[in-house]
């Protein structure tokens, strides 16, 4: 249990690691996907964790690598499907020796469908709102075993439970620049007697046209953005056989410069997540920085 | 007389293939759509893909700036405006005005 709050804020980015359109990088916009248009996107995301200031001196490293399919059922109703890599690593001093515990394989799926409820286009400008609802399906293991026993729950690639999750994305998108924002909230539910602590999101982005400097050439011009986003989670305490963990949970807020290369088949994009603020329960670990690379391809 | 025959014949294969070309660039259409709600190049593409798909459209250029599409037709076909309009909503648009020329 004294890990169980190690990976609560990086399963968080795992399961809801930005999706299709061009847009945000870390959470969900609210630009369309068009009807019949599917949207393929990946990322590579690493998570470094370490400063413990217990005796064991944990460090903990995420990699995951999402897979995000989306496609445009209509022009206002678009299915979204996710299915992460993770290999997670932890470093832990026991005693005189230094032990590694790992853990690599499928993560937790995502399914979820978004519609746009409101939209208003003008020349070069539109705003939208869409809300969405999903749910995450325990595709990930969560009874993996090493050398030393049975995998922490936070430490298994799946959390073992289907978790109910909703909200709402705006965006406002001119030809110069785009601002998103994002709520939502995660239910997380008991599987084998564990549960994660539920989670809440508030998430902006601002996006700003820095080339071409002005739209001189005709037709379609591949954008580069700069990007600067920001994330606030919230994570509640997880439960073990009905016990609350108090040394996980707690409040963190990212700031997220980035840089997003847009062309019309596909987007390349890179952001570092800096934490500026983390305000965790107990003995938690604080996140150093996550990277995250990606691409996303029109088809 | 025979020249004048000549000269007949010769002017009439020399206008033909020209009369023809004018009839087909009569067939010819171009239609101008001025879409509203586009401002990313990424999202141009679902535009692009849905307006090929319209029965009788030959070509599809978009221009950002503008937010024009410019839908060329294949010869002597007939596509309505209402046609081009459903195509743009179905990229998730919306198409104002229309023009042919």
């Amino acid at each position: 249990m004294i890990l169980a709050w190690l990976m609560v804020l990086a399963t968080g980015l795992l399961i809801f690691a930005g999706i299709a359109t061009a847009g945000p990088i870390t959470f969900n916009s609210a630009l369309p996907v068009s009807e019949g248009v599917g949207i393929l996107r990946s990322q590579v995301k690493l998570v470094s964790k370490t400063g413990d200031a217990t005796a064991l001196n944990r460090n903990l490293t995420v990699t995951a690598i999402p897979l995000v399919l989306a496609y445009g059922v209509s022009s206002k109703l678009a299915l979204f499907g996710m299915l992460p890599y993770v290999n997670k690593r932890m470093d832990i001093t026991m005693g005189t020796m230094r032990i590694r515990r790992r853990a690599q394989g499928l993560g937790d799926g995502k399914l979820f469908a978004r519609y746009t409820a409101y939209q208003v286009d003008h020349p070069g400008d539109t705003l939208r709102i869409a809300p969405f609802m999903g749910l995450k399906a325990p595709t990930g293991r969560h009874d993996k075993r090493d050398a030393f026993g049975r995998l922490p729950r936070p430490l298994q690639s799946g959390s073992g439970s289907w978790d109910p999750f909703a909200g709402i994305a705006i965006t406002r998108q001119t030809l110069d620049w785009e601002f998103d924002t994002a709520v939502s909230y995660r239910v997380n539910t008991n599987a084998s007697d564990f549960e994660f602590g539920d989670e809440a999101r508030l998430d902006a982005s601002f996006q700003y046209r820095v080339l071409p400097r002005s739209l001189d050439t005709e037709g379609v011009p591949a954008f580069v953005y700069a990007v600067l986003e920001s994330n606030l989670v919230w994570n509640g305490k997880d439960r073990l056989a009905g016990a609350t963990d108090f040394n996980s949970g707690g409040t963190t807020w990212n700031l997220v410069p980035g840089l997003q290369y847009v062309t019309g088949r596909y987007v390349l994009e890179t952001a570092v997540q800096i934490p500026m603020v983390q305000r965790l329960n107990g003995t938690s670990l604080e996140i150093d920085w996550v990277w995250t690379a990606g691409f996303r391809w029109n088809f | 007389m025979r020249i004048l025959r000549a000269a007949l014949i010769i002017a009439m294969l020399s206008i033909t293939p020209l009369a023809s070309l004018f009839a087909e660039e009569a067939a010819n259409q171009t239609a101008i759509i001025q879409v509203d709600g586009l401002s990313c190049p990424f999202c141009a593409y679902g535009l692009e893909k849905n307006l090929k798909k319209v029965s009788g459209v030959k070509t599809v250029k978009i221009d950002m700036k503008t937010g024009k599409a410019t839908v060329a037709l294949k010869p002597n076909t007939q596509v309505d405006d209402q046609t081009l309009r459903q195509a743009v909503k179905k990229a998730g648009f919306t198409a104002r005005d229309i023009t042919r020329q």
